[in-house]
């Protein structure tokens, strides 16, 4: 018994003074929510039907695309349908809207060229890499804006691209913006490892009439970038409005100066390619509408593989046909015979086309391994059934008023508490020590767990937070009154304090856990119907609810139950109940007092 | 009432000291002897409460409340207004073609950011948020990200507010389902009660102080919530325990909530002080000194809910809980026969009810027989009337 209570407290003094003291040796510490840290949230709800997968892709997408913009510490919350986004430090909110504002729509672009495909894997690639790019600059001669009419020479392969990505002034169909970003697409890819897995971008598009087996030579890679010089010519000088079909092309907004690929449609753009490369692409030729909501990954040919259905009719078919067409003849508008399949901004996949028409039945094939494969059904499926996403909310908070307002509650938290332990050390006399004690505990139980959380999971502590956390020291301190007043009646009615110790736990530990329980399911309902500051707030709840549990059990009670024992404690002047001993040791012999008169006969 | 007070002071032995002649009111309380009748005094509070709803329901009615944008949705922004005046800023948005007859303008000022101006109208497109930011920006000569704006469309706002409803609701469901599983029902109801009028005071105050009801806010609602549900269940586990140590005897079930309600007063006065200090620290210094205005608000929700939440489960619920059980067949026989006074007090102090009864009535045949000022010792009359527990021997050994 004695050395489970021992054990116990030693365990929970080591896990909570240790977890205090990795956070600060680690030098972590809890990520700060918008409010208190100033920036802006922005929140966004799908609006009509959508596929479910759509959400997900769009969470990702924004993910990726903060990332790339370097936004520290972001916060992308999905809460049931809608997606939140906190940005915590960006103070532009045009910026910001466009940052998250992804469409969900998938486009059928056809590829004029592509570049460093997959840079990392394989190095040899690398090397022939400058030697396609000269090309386009000589023939799409891009007069970019700062380097005026110069035409590129030839120069490392850094270099060429990063120029290259600015082109275009002169047919100004090419916006500088996504140029830029592209630089830093395809730098930010050259670092990223797992990129190489897909570097063979280039998987056949075959038919499969209804029988999947189709005509598929085994996928070369990386193939038709050197081929497409001279279509390229024609194409630039094409006028961007004249796209195949203009009736699928969506009206899209105007893009903006933003350093995100914003995806246009109705231009050329140079586009980066998933796994690493990038990818010059003409306007959209078809949307992810022509596909039926079918797509699904598995092996064609002992190779992993998607198989999408087309849609029947003008929308579907014919559009896909159309493309297919051109695309598979090499014509201007798709000299490298691929068909880039681009989300918001990334080109996912670039099959090259295989066949001039299909019937019912696309399959793409390649070097995919069953994780691409499936990625690429995840997002055929997502764009047959478009998310259209709306703005709900935009919130800017300032900074300065964040920052005061965090150093005024916690200063005036901790004055809180301590006025807190003053009172009960007025009250509870030596007792009040384990409160001393138990609140440093469970403080620092809480702020490593938070620090924990808030490096694992990306949870932030707001003010909302900070006000729960400030509310449950009174439930905190409320337990260990609980228990002291219960133990006070044991001992008045005459036990001796060992006994008085034990029972008195176990009653007030009854108490503590059915009012503690009924704060968890409040905070578990709010956590789970609500969002925003409220979800923020009904987690710190339930957290400090917890660890009050937590303490009760495996602190406080090892620490009074073994004080109880020491000689110490048995005089019991030491917590402020000596005085109503007295009383029932004076009325013993009095006898009026029936009750207590047969306990201490 | 007041025949039956009467009546047991007759019965009280004159030769006793009371407890309350021995301390003062302040040592009673510390050391846990009070012996307040709460349950002859419950029309106090009932009459109190209902006073106090009243006002509340008159406030909503006529100034109603003040929704923030968060609710209601639409767009808020914030310019530094040294250099503009309402007028100018009411200018910018009729130039945007914002209707500014709905637009609500504040002035607002903090130590730090210095005066303020705040407009609010209702949903608005994303352009004219940014035109109108950019031209307050022009007007105040700052930079634009010196503007801060808040949109929120009304249907999100309309969203928000029902989600937060229907997890009111199944929160509400939950813990009667819960509370009615642990305890009984009728303690469910009651703590509910309690809750709905602890809340419901809270936000009367925000509808007369015209506060603007924002997320936070509705946060400090429910930490009210939560914290009177709290107070309330440890209160009535002390009247569970009670009822089950009385349950043997024919005692009114107003004793057993006299009883509780004295044992727990100590405990209750403690942990409301232990959560108000923080929050009283929070609004006096925090936003008073330090001048936090974001705190304040939120502070005195709190701070009123608090302190309505430790009065309303002694005054509200535990009344409530005894006037539901008093129509039980059980205890209506019982009803208006409490103990008050010296009685009280005694079974404040672990005096066992069934040892009370048989007691008062012996106690008052042998007054009528004996002289006056006679010592009186009533024998113990059954086990029951002394401890419900005797504690253990002490063992010799140690185990």
């Amino acid at each position: 018994m004695r050395r489970k209570l021992l054990f116990s407290l030693v365990a929970i003094l080591i896990i909570a003074y240790g977890g205090l003291l990795a956070a600060l040796i680690t030098s972590s510490e809890p990520t700060l929510g918008l409010d208190l840290q100033g920036g802006i949230s922005v929140t966004q709800q799908p609006i009509g039907d959508y596929d479910p997968v759509a959400l997900d892709l769009a969470v990702d997408r924004i993910r990726d695309r903060v990332d790339s913009l370097g936004v520290s510490e972001p916060e992308i919350i999905r809460q049931g349908d809608a997606i939140v986004v906190n940005l915590p430090g960006v103070e532009n909110q045009q910026e910001a809207i466009e940052l998250v504002q992804v469409t969900g729509q998938v486009y059928l672009r056809p590829v004029m060229q592509c570049i460093n495909e997959g840079v990392e894997e394989e190095p040899h690639d690398e090397a022939e890499e400058p030697h396609d790019e000269e090309e386009p600059h000589d023939t799409t001669a891009p007069a970019s804006t700062a380097g005026g009419t110069s035409v590129p020479g030839d120069s490392a392969p850094d270099s060429t691209m990063t120029k290259s990505t600015a082109p275009d002034d002169t047919t100004a169909v090419i916006d500088t913006t996504p140029a830029s970003d592209s630089t830093e697409g395809a730098s930010g890819s050259g670092a990223q490892p797992p990129a190489g897995l897909r570097a063979p971008a280039a998987p056949s598009t075959t038919t499969a009439s209804s029988t999947t087996s189709p005509a598929t030579e085994p996928p070369t890679t990386a193939p038709a970038t050197t081929a497409s010089a001279t279509g390229d010519t024609t194409a630039t000088t094409v006028a961007p409005g004249t796209t195949i079909d203009p009736a699928t092309v969506p009206p899209e907004p105007a893009p903006t100066e933003t350093s995100v690929p914003v995806s246009d449609p109705n231009i050329e753009q140079i586009l980066p390619l998933q796994g690493g490369g990038l990818c010059q692409v003409g306007p959209a030729g078809g949307k992810g509408d022509v596909f039926k909501n079918d797509a699904n990954a598995g092996i064609i040919q002992a190779d992993w593989g998607v198989t999408v259905g087309l849609r029947d009719g003008g929308a579907g078919l014919d559009v896909w046909n159309q493309l297919a067409s051109q695309c598979f003849n090499g014509e201007p508008s798709c000299p490298s015979r691929r068909l880039a399949i681009e989300l918001d901004g990334l080109i996912v996949s670039a099959p090259s086309v295989r066949q001039p028409s299909f019937t019912g039945e696309v399959q793409i094939t390649g070097d995919f391994s069953e994780g691409d494969a499936k990625d690429l059904a995840r997002v055929l499926r997502s764009g047959s059934l478009p998310l259209r996403m709306q703005t709900q909310s935009v919130q800017t908070v300032s900074p300065t008023l964040g920052s005061d307002s965090l150093r005024a509650a916690v200063i005036s938290g901790v004055i809180g508490v301590l006025l807190v332990l003053i009172f009960m050390l007025f009250y509870y006399r030596m007792l009040a020590l384990i409160i001393f004690v138990g609140v440093t505990v469970s403080s620092a139980l809480l702020y490593g767990l938070v620090t924990l959380l808030s490096e694992t999971s990306g949870l932030t502590l707001s003010l909302a937070g900070i006000a729960g956390v400030i509310v449950s020291v009174g439930v905190t301190v409320d337990s260990y009154v609980v228990f002291f007043e219960r133990l006070k009646d044991e001992v008045r009615s005459g036990r001796t304090m060992r006994n008085s110790a034990q029972r008195g736990f176990a009653g007030a530990w009854r108490t503590i856990l059915m009012a503690d329980l009924v704060s968890l399911i409040g905070a578990t309902v709010l956590w789970y119907l609500t969002v925003g500051s409220v979800r923020n707030f009904a987690f710190f709840l339930g957290l400090s609810t917890l660890i009050d549990l937590v303490i009760a059990y495996m602190f406080t009670r090892p620490a009074v139950l073994l004080l109880a024992r020491t000689k110490f404690m048995a005089r019991r002047r030491v917590m402020g109940i000596e005085a109503v001993q007295a009383a029932a040791d004076s009325w013993t012999g009095t006898g009026p007092r029936p009750s207590t008169a047969g306990g201490m006969a | 009432m007041s025949s039956t007070i009467d009546e047991r002071q007759i019965t009280v032995e004159p030769s006793e000291r009371a407890l309350s002649e021995r301390r003062g009111p302040g040592g009673r309380l510390y050391h846990g002897e009070t012996a307040i009748d709460f349950y002859g005094r419950r029309w106090w509070g009932l009459a109190m409460s209902a006073l106090l709803l009243v006002v509340t329901v008159l406030s909503l009615i006529f100034n109603g409340l003040n929704l923030g944008i968060d609710f209601e949705g639409g767009v808020a922004w914030e310019v530094p207004s040294a250099e503009v005046t309402e007028d100018e800023a009411r200018a910018i948005l009729r130039d945007n073609g914002v209707d500014d007859a709905g637009a609500k303008v504040q002035s607002l000022s903090s130590p730090e950011t210095g005066p303020r101006l705040r407009l609010q109208v209702g949903d608005q497109p994303q352009e004219v948020v940014v035109a109108v930011q950019q031209g307050l920006a022009t007007a105040a000569g700052v930079d634009i990200s010196e503007v801060t704006s808040n949109s929120v469309s009304s249907s999100w706002g309309r969203s928000i507010t029902e989600k937060a409803v229907r997890a009111l609701v199944i929160f509400l469901v939950l813990v009667m389902l819960f509370i009615s599983w642990r305890f009984e029902w009728r303690m469910a109801l009651a703590s509910i009660a309690a809750m709905v009028h602890d809340v419901v005071i809270t936000v009367g105050v925000y509808s007369l102080l015209g506060f603007e009801v924002t997320p936070a806010t509705v946060v400090a609602f429910l930490t009210i919530l939560g914290f009177s549900l709290y107070d309330t269940i440890v209160v009535f586990d002390k009247v569970r325990e009670n009822t089950v140590k009385f349950s043997s005897a024919r005692a009114p079930y107003a004793d057993t909530i006299n009883v509780s309600m004295n044992q727990v007063l100590m405990r209750t006065l403690n942990t409301s002080l232990a959560a108000v200090l923080p929050v009283l620290s929070l609004l006096i210094i925090g936003s008073g000194i330090l001048g936090a205005v974001a705190l304040r608000e939120f502070a005195l929700a709190l701070l009123v809910g608090l302190i309505t939440g430790s009065y309303s489960s002694i005054f509200i619920a535990a009344p409530l809980l005894a006037m539901l059980h008093e129509r039980e067949p059980k205890y209506r026989s019982l009803r208006g026969s409490h103990a008050t006074g010296r009685e009280l007090e005694r079974l404040v102090l672990g005096g066992s009810p069934g040892g009370h009864r048989h007691e008062s009535a012996r106690t008052r045949r042998v007054d009528a027989d004996a002289p006056v000022g006679t010592v009186v010792a009533a024998p113990p009359a059954s086990p029951q009337s002394v401890l419900t527990h005797a504690p253990r021997p002490r063992k010799k050994k140690r185990r």
